[in-house]
């Protein structure tokens, strides 16, 4: 199973300290030989100023072996530069934390600076004290300290550069300690950081060397891998991750820089089959696109199936592009086990068969008249009792009641599907047309200068779209 | 050597040759003239030139400009009859042949001559009364002349000029001269002077042009005039004449110029061909040789580095017509040239070649000690590189590709592919950026659309030369990373130009390895589709054989869909050959000026770089038939069937069923047209004989694979449109039947089945214990038929005027986003309600036609419209 471990992959887009719990999840699973895995963990740790794990970790690798006297040095330094910084910083924390100060700061950063220098003698630099601080915290393990201290510097700093770098180090820190509401809030605004940055620098030919089009391609492969923590920890995080992978911004960025994340993607999208096909309360209204998920992403794994293949997104190609149920069960015992190893996923191995099982059985009994119980039950990994235990349940679920009868003498499930009357199609297809050419009328009217009428839009429409679309690529000499 | 060549391989080598001669014996004459007398500039000419012309022998064809311009001399002389004597003996001597056969022309001509020979006389004695009469005479025969409508024979024309000069000297004689003429004479000189000014007026243009080109114009008449048999004596005679005149010429110009060859003279040698560059009555060929001397002698470095920019730059001027290419052998030459000069400058870092320097003089002998450093030398490597190859390119252009000669001029491509390489190093040595990214520019467009195998053997020969480029083959493993090395320094460099040119090339390459994904993506992310068209045309041309080979890729890779979808484009626009520059489109409705067809001309690629167009059809045809006549099969109404995916395939397909009887298969056209026929008939074996028969797939590499490939294509799609066309007929079929017929395993034949009914395209659902396919048909009414098709329409009509309000709007870029946002939340709506009730019905079926692709297209679709469709394809 090892060779569809995503550990390897992942790690070089993730920060050193959030590498930790991957690798310790990896000690657990017994993927990968265990000394080899603890070598990898003191090597990462040996970086940070995390001592007595680095030098515990040590002590796992080579029991035998005397611990390296550069640690007890490091420690020292790191004692005193602690001391020094926090010094430094206490200074700034002392006035912030001031009362009077707190209520006098507005909105305005500028304005804040201008406040606090002439009434307390505070400077940039001395602000700065605390994102150094900061990062110092972060950097020996103590991440709600640094998350505070990161904090309060975003509030006051005008320094893109630093602001960037300490939300990146909150969002960091507030992950790993566990505080997903916070984390999730965190990650949405650094989105919005990322995406207001640079505005369209994509569409751009390509004379004009698109850099920052590339930084912010960096910085969202990055975010979508951090993300994965939050969005596999939080409850609501299976559809904010459909939200927001399939948002077209970050379907390219997957397809082009990290294809691997289609993994996760595709489990997101069969565990939130649930909340895709239930009628949407007021509450959490869904959006179409996780309601489209599957589809979508099927198309996904269908276009980048070149790039990037594993268990996960084969089943879903078996399934609904081949609609090979064998291959597709088959998948799906691979899958499994993939989900149950998975950092990421591995919470959510019951859930994911269990819905997995359900599109099985979904798409087999809309193609299928009859089905043979012990047919559909070996199909969906089950032994025939469990198999027709499962689909009877199904069968209530989804209100199949009416249509599909099991006769249990022949063992046969049968379903009856009267077709759809054409009225009904013809509602179908006019519905919301209304509503459009509305929309359309109010889109034509908010701008003045192109005032036509909406028929005239539509008649020109039928002329010009296809020839544009058919010139597109080809180009005339002349 | 040269010479020699020219008479044994060109056809037209004589006339060509002789009018070097003429022009050679015709810029000696001028050199000899005294430069005061005429109005005629005359060039300057290095002094070994006058010498070595001053013995040669007079050619019959200058006679005439010989003794005409001796007359102003003889003239000032007052009188030595001796030497006009015997120019006119001469004269009639070489007549003498003529006069034996004799048209109606010659002898008017001959008449004319006779009486410009008593005016010469008279000019002599100063006679103006003779001259008048005579000149009178003369002017009545040229009125006959165009009666007769021939041209003013040049003979005329020269008269006039020799008159007016003669004429002019003689007024101003008059006004110095004490003594007056005689009353009469003084009357004739005004009267002639007056019949000049008027007759001079008349020809305007034909003086002026003889005053230009004298011996041209002479050859210009004598073509028309000269008769059949005069004409193939003088042919006959012609070579005689010249091998002597070669012969003669060459010893005399030995012994006349070794001596002046030194090492010292070099420079003023130089500087005289320099000047005499460029000028009408240079002789390329002698300047040539005269350089080539020049660097047989030639010590220094310096020395060297400038006779050899001045050798290969007058090499290039050989020809300046820019319809015919350079003499082979003269491009050979220049080549070793360049590559010497490549290896003398690389050799000496203290030599450096800029097209900018500070001004120096030409006539000193300069070192990197006097110069205190770097010695800067006038010139450019790169336009020598750029222009060799566009030479190589342009004799292929114009070689019969089918000729044994083109493969021989092909073999030259190693040695140039070598100077490049040498070139390349030579510029990655000294950190020249810009020529460097031209050079390597030149390298990657002779390999990117090479197969492996010639690409080593190029790499070979280069790798042996003594200075190699840092990017090799043998370093680099394979023909990929070679051109991958070469593409990513030119993406790294700053013109744009070439890093489009290198970003398709990179594509081409990868498409004609069939790694199709890769291709695509590069294409795709390139965003080149969108800025191709302010291109210019050769980048558009790359751009469209890049474009058609990812669709032969796509073919080959066994993906249909996307090799239809990409050809598609260019066959719809019916000129393929041209658009891929691999000919001229006969039928067109504008008629194309000479400029633009010389201009499309020297556009065209050489052949053995042509994309074969046959095949091209033949997989575009066959990917067409593929996707189109399932989707024909599955539309019933006759509304439907104007919607064609591919417009050029349907129009064929027409046009076969209206035919009434079907021979047996001839062309690639008829193989595929009676193939698609025996495929919407259901016969797939029949469909896949015919398609596997076409000859043209054997120059597809790896043919039997890709035969095999649509074998398999032909049975799923023949299954597909038996399904569509026969289900009405069937309410229950065998699936067990169907595998047997279509000799598909039962899995396959259930998965395509699975796959036509969950997307709606089959109405029918799979029994498995009977393992049957049941199909559910519900017979439409007219007026329901109608109603659908009205919703239908309706549902395109706002579809489309969302999409044109999008465009429209697209400048703004206001409404797409908020709409879309609008959109979606309805779309929402819709479908969720479309969802409970499919749920109510049990089964979302009506769910899932309304809202596939249509969030996609608006998502996706608006940021990039070139990815989707193609990766929605």
């Amino acid at each position: 199973m090892a060779e569809y471990d995503l550990s390897k992959t992942i790690i070089p887009y993730l920060d050193r300290h959030l590498a930790f719990p991957l690798l310790a999840h990896l000690v657990e699973t017994s993927l990968f030989p265990v000394n080899e895995v603890q070598a990898a963990q003191y090597e990462l740790a040996k970086g940070t100023n995390m001592f007595d794990y680095a030098v515990s970790l040590f002590e796992a690798v080579h029991p035998d072996g005397e611990v390296p006297p550069e640690f007890d040095e490091k420690r020292k330094n790191a004692v005193s530069t602690h001391e020094r910084l926090q010094l430094e910083a206490q200074a700034v924390l002392d006035v912030i934390e001031n009362p009077d100060v707190a209520q006098a700061l507005r909105q305005d950063k500028n304005q804040n600076l201008q406040y606090l220098k002439d009434n307390y003698n505070l400077t940039l630099d001395q602000i700065r004290a605390l994102y150094n601080f900061g990062q110092f915290q972060y950097s020996y393990g103590n991440y709600s300290g640094a998350a505070d201290y990161l904090y309060h510097f975003r509030v006051l700093s005008t320094d893109t550069d630093l602001n960037t770098s300490a939300h990146w180090g909150k969002l960091a820190s507030d992950i790993l300690t566990g505080r997903w509401d916070v984390a999730l809030e965190e990650l949405n605004t650094l989105r919005d950081a990322i995406d207001s940055r640079s505005p369209a620098p994509i569409l751009l030919p390509s004379g004009t060397a698109p850099e920052p089009a590339l930084v912010q391609l960096h910085s969202r492969t990055w975010l979508v891998h951090w993300s994965l923590f939050v969005y596999f920890n939080h409850p609501q995080g299976r559809t904010l991750l459909l939200e927001t992978f399939l948002s077209p911004t970050y379907l390219n960025t997957i397809q082009t820089s990290c294809p691997w994340i289609l993994r996760y993607l595709a489990a997101a999208a069969i565990l939130s089959r649930k909340a895709a096909s239930l009628p949407a309360s007021a509450a959490a209204p869904v959006s179409t696109r996780v309601r489209n998920a599957i589809r979508e992403v099927v198309k996904v794994i269908q276009t980048e199936e070149y790039q990037y293949q594993d268990p996960m997104t084969s089943f879903l190609k078996e399934l609904y592009i081949e609609f090979d149920f064998e291959a597709a069960q088959r998948e799906l015992t691979l899958a499994e086990k993939v989900v149950g190893d998975d950092f990421f996923l591995g919470e959510f191995r019951d859930e994911f068969l269990d819905n997995a099982r359900y599109l099985i059985s979904e798409a087999y009994c809309r193609i299928h008249q009859k089905i043979d119980i012990g047919d559909l039950s070996e199909r969906l990994n089950l032994s025939p009792e469990e198999g027709e235990k499962w689909i009877v349940n199904l069968i209530r679920e989804t209100r199949m009641g009416a249509d599909a009868k099991i006769d249990l003498e022949k063992n046969v499930i049968e379903i009856n599907r009267p077709p759809l009357p054409i009225y009904q199609t013809v509602i179908e297809k006019t519905r919301g047309l209304a509503l459009r050419t509305q929309a359309l009328g109010v889109a034509v009217s908010r701008t003045p200068g192109q005032g036509q009428g909406q028929g005239q839009v539509g008649g020109t429409a039928a002329a010009n779209v296809p020839k544009q679309e058919a010139q597109a690529p080809t180009v005339a000499v002349k | 050597m040269s010479r020699f060549f020219r008479k044994a391989g060109d056809s037209d080598s004589e006339t060509e040759s002789s009018e070097d001669e003429s022009m050679s014996s015709g810029a000696e004459d001028i050199s000899q003239r005294p430069v005061a007398t005429t109005a005629k500039a005359a060039p300057s000419m290095s002094r070994f030139l006058r010498t070595a012309g001053s013995d040669s022998s007079e050619s019959e064809s200058e006679e005439e400009s010989e003794s005409e311009s001796d007359v102003p001399v003889v003239k000032k002389r007052t009188g030595l009859p001796t030497v006009d004597d015997t120019d006119e003996e001469e004269s009639d001597e070489e007549e003498a042949p003529g006069v034996r056969i004799k048209s109606a022309a010659e002898k008017r001509l001959d008449e004319m001559k006779a009486t410009g020979k008593v005016m010469e006389n008279g000019l002599k004695i100063n006679d103006w009364v003779a001259i008048s009469t005579e000149f009178d005479k003369l002017t009545r025969m040229i009125q006959r002349q165009h009666n007769v409508s021939e041209p003013v024979p040049a003979f005329y024309i020269q008269t006039l000029v020799t008159l007016e000069g003669s004429l002019s000297t003689a007024v101003t004689k008059e006004k110095e001269a004490k003594k007056k003429m005689n009353a009469t004479n003084a009357k004739a000189l005004t009267a002639v002077k007056q019949k000049l000014k008027k007759a001079l007026k008349e020809y305007e243009v034909e003086v002026k042009r003889y005053q230009d080109d004298p011996e041209a114009f002479e050859r210009e008449y004598t073509p028309v005039v000269a008769p059949e048999p005069i004409a193939a004596g003088k042919r006959a005679a012609a070579p005689g004449e010249e091998d002597y005149e070669a012969d003669d010429f060459t010893t005399v110009g030995k012994g006349g110029k070794v001596m002046q060859f030194t090492a010292e003279g070099i420079f003023k040698n130089l500087q005289a061909v320099q000047e005499a560059r460029g000028k009408k009555n240079t002789d390329r060929a002698e300047q040539i040789r005269i350089l080539e001397k020049l660097l047989e002698v030639a010590v220094t470095s310096y020395q060297r580095i400038r006779v050899l920019l001045a050798l290969i730059s007058s090499r290039f001027d050989y020809n300046s017509s820019v319809t015919t290419h350079m003499p082979i052998e003269l491009w050979l030459s220049a080549q070793r040239e360049v590559d010497q000069l490549v290896s003398i400058v690389a050799a000496d870092g203290n030599y450096s070649i800029q097209e900018i320097t500070d001004d120096y003089d030409e006539l000193i002998e300069r070192s990197p000690a006097t110069e205190g450093g770097v010695v800067r030398i006038r010139g450019s490597i790169i336009s020598f590189i750029d222009r060799l190859d566009d030479e190589f390119t342009r004799s292929l252009q114009n070689i019969d590709p089918h000729g044994t000669e083109y493969v021989d001029r092909l073999k030259d491509e190693k040695v140039l592919y070598c100077t490049i390489c040498r070139a390349q190093a030579f510029y990655e040595k000294t950190k020249q950026d810009e020529p460097l990214g031209r050079v390597i520019m030149r390298r990657l467009e002779h390999i990117y659309s090479k197969p492996n195998a010639v690409v080593q053997a190029l790499e070979a020969a280069a790798d042996a030369s003594e200075i190699r480029p840092a990017m090799i083959l043998s370093a680099q493993g394979t023909t990929s990373t070679l051109i991958h090395s070469l593409c990513v320094y030119l993406y790294k460099s700053g013109n744009s130009l070439l890093r489009t040119r290198a970003m398709l090339s990179h594509i081409y390459h990868h498409a004609l390895h069939n790694d199709f994904y890769t291709a695509r993506d590069m294409l795709l992310m390139s965003h080149l589709q969108e800025s191709i068209h302010s291109a210019d045309v050769a980048t558009q041309i790359l751009y469209n054989r890049t474009v058609v080979q990812l669709g032969l890729c796509a073919f080959r890779s066994g993906l249909i869909r996307e090799a239809q979808a990409t050809l598609q484009d260019i066959f719809t626009t019916q000129r393929v050959k041209e658009l891929l520059a691999q000919g001229v489109h006969q039928q067109r409705y504008q008629v194309l000026t000479p400029e633009q067809e010389k201009a499309e001309k020297q556009r065209q690629l050489p052949f053995h770089m042509h994309i074969n167009t046959e095949l091209l059809e033949a997989a575009f045809l066959v990917s067409s038939m593929l996707v189109e006549i399932p989707l024909l099969a599955s539309i019933d109404s006759e509304e439907m069937k104007r919607k064609a995916i591919s417009k050029p395939f349907r129009r064929l397909l027409d046009f076969a069923d209206r035919q009434v009887f079907t021979g047996p298969p001839e062309s690639t056209r008829d193989h595929i047209m009676q193939a698609s026929k025996a495929l919407q008939d259901g016969e797939w074996e029949q469909c896949r004989d015919l398609i596997q028969s076409i000859k043209i797939w054997s120059l597809m590499p790896e043919a039997p694979t890709v035969k095999e490939m649509l074998a398999k294509r032909i049975q799923e799609q023949g299954l597909r449109t038996y399904l569509f066309t026969y289900a009405p007929h069937y309410s229950t079929l065998s699936i067990s039947l169907l595998a047997r017929t279509f000799s598909l395993p039962v899995r396959t034949v259930t998965s395509i089945v699975s796959k036509m009914i969950w997307s709606e395209e089959l109405s029918a659902s799979l029994d498995q214990s009977g393992d049957v396919i049941v199909f559910h048909r519900i017979e439409l009414s007219r007026t329901q038929q109608l109603a659908q098709t009205v919703a239908e329409k309706l549902a395109a009509m706002v579809d489309q005027s969302e999409k044109a309000l999008d465009i429209k709007m697209a400048s703004t870029g206001g409404w797409g986003d908020r709409a879309d946002g609008i959109k979606g939340d309805k779309r929402g709506e819709q479908a969720q309600e479309r969802r409970g009730r499919g749920e109510r019905t049990r089964g979302a079926r009506g769910g899932a036609r309304g809202g596939r692709g249509g969030r996609f297209s608006q998502g996706l679709g608006n940021q990039m419209p070139g990815q989707t469709s193609q990766r929605a394809g």
